[in-house]
């Protein structure tokens, strides 16, 4: 590490200017991505909440039921919205760092302030719109949620999760354009495989054991498990969930201090 | 106090590594005013951008011991799609400034009149190196990092540049890099010669500058 940096610094300095940059690097993300003008800063919460009430309105007068007896609009307005943020989290991971090269003049400004200032944005405006239909929900249909903090647990790991495979892909798009160029296609193949427009108990049992092996899967069961309780089945393993992110985030952050080293700002 | 320790780097230009400083090792004190000569291509940039923490060397460190601003003269440093006053309100927090006299102070120095409130991207490249300078000044750094572009022609800002290089020499290092020995004279107290990758420094300015001609 470089002596001087903060990095020399103690501790306890180190995470106030830590605090100070992603504190500054919100407000700039915020007045850049969406500017003073029209709606301004309302568009980070429109943009999700059109496309989820879209797809969900899609899916509700389409007319299939679906099994359990769920409400569509409920059921794919709650999965499509943590998705949402899986892939827009993803999806902006290869941009980040060129996107940005000329915060990297100021040495207080690490790749992973960026990341997590970035993303912290997205998860806040995720949370709004995700509230903002419960809400209507629970008016409406009278479907309030039966357990909301394991909703907001959910979205929270699927913030880490996202985080984590976003600084990998952050550090990967140093290396090649490869990952600036696959990065959407395969969050858009991944779709069906993520688990937020299925169930696990609408699966065989070998394929419930399959489908188990994938982290996102048990994050969609969880935010079920809190909006609908115990009306249908869900299975998930927050312990398996946090050793992917855990995992994700220890290898992306070591992944992306080797990249800086060998990034020509 | 900024030390560098056997500073290397590499670039790779065309497939290959092409080594642009080849360890340098030299010790930079407060309040000295160092004027670095080198040809075009010698490094001097790459210098300043490792010095700054912009970039990492291949090899070796740098000790910083003081607060030492980003290279100065080149643009980067600021974001162009929000405006100058925004720049400056984002550098003010980044750097824990007062935000309000922040903007003031840089509306005041780089002079841009209404163009500080209109985004950076449509500045000329001179506006640009202005608002830059600027900001740097407003943030207080113990040592700054100047490319000789911040300094040369005879418009009002230039001149604004000199003075206030001139002040800041009492309290702050400069190193200042340049390929033209005459600028050297008005800010520094002592010279160094990059060459070949290696960095020889002069206590006397005069030294450095005859041993920059004689190669």
């Amino acid at each position: 590490m470089m002596a001087g940096g903060p990095s020399a610094l103690p501790l306890r300095e180190a995470f106030r200017i830590q605090r100070r940059v992603i504190g500054a690097l919100l407000m700039r993300e915020l007045s850049t991505r969406f500017g003073r003008e029209n709606f301004g800063y309302l568009w980070l919460f429109l943009e999700p909440l059109m496309l989820g009430g879209a797809i969900g309105l899609v899916h509700h007068l389409s007319g299939h039921g679906l099994p359990g007896n769920l409400n569509p609009l409920v059921f794919w307005v709650i999965g499509y919205v943590p998705y949402y943020l899986l892939r827009s989290v993803v999806n902006r991971a290869p941009s980040a760092i060129f996107g940005n090269q000329s915060l990297l003049y100021h040495r207080r400004i690490t790749v992973l302030d960026i990341m997590i200032s970035r993303n912290l944005l997205e998860c806040a405006a995720v949370l709004g719109t995700m509230s903002v239909f419960v809400l209507a929900f629970g008016m409406i249909f009278g479907e309030w949620p039966r357990e909301m903090p394991k909703i907001i647990i959910g979205m929270t790991l699927m913030l880490g999760f996202a985080h984590g495979l976003a600084l990998l892909i952050a550090a990967g798009s140093v290396y090649s354009d490869l990952f600036e160029r696959l990065t959407h296609l395969v969050t858009y193949l991944s779709l069906p495989l993520t688990g937020a427009f299925f169930m696990l108990f609408w699966l065989p049992t070998e394929l419930q054991q399959a489908a188990l092996w994938i982290p996102t899967v048990h994050c969609f069961e969880l935010i079920r498990n809190g909006q609908f309780g115990t009306v249908v089945p869900t299975q998930y393993d927050i312990g398996y969930l946090l050793a992917w992110i855990a995992a994700l985030n220890l290898l992306g952050m070591a992944a992306l201090r080797r990249a800086r080293r060998d990034l020509v700002v | 106090m900024i030390r560098l320790h056997d500073l290397t780097k590499s670039y790779r230009v065309h497939g290959r590594m092409r080594e642009v400083l080849s360890g340098v090792n030299a010790t930079f004190g407060r309040g000295e005013a160092v004027g670095i000569l080198g040809r075009n291509g010698a490094g001097k940039t790459t210098l300043l951008r490792l010095v700054a923490g912009v970039e990492m060397p291949t090899r070796g460190r740098v000790e910083r011991g003081m607060s030492v601003s980003w290279p100065l003269g080149f643009g980067g440093a600021m974001h162009y799609s929000i405006t100058g006053a925004d720049n400056a309100r984002f550098i003010a927090r980044i750097y824990d400034k007062p935000v309000a006299e922040t903007v003031e102070f840089v509306e005041d120095f780089a002079d841009l009149g209404e163009y500080y409130r209109m985004p950076a991207r449509t500045y000329s490249s001179g506006m640009l190196m202005r608002l830059g300078f600027a900001l740097s000044m407003a943030v207080e750094f113990d040592c700054y990092l100047v490319d000789e572009a911040i300094a040369t022609g005879d418009g009002r800002f230039a001149e604004r540049c000199r003075q206030a290089l001139e002040t800041i020499r009492g309290r702050s290092a400069i190193l200042f890099v340049s390929h033209v020995p005459a600028m050297l004279r008005k800010f520094c107290t002592s010279g160094a010669v990059l060459r070949d990758g290696k960095l020889i420094r002069y206590d006397d300015l005069d030294q450095a500058i005859a041993a920059y001609n004689a190669a």
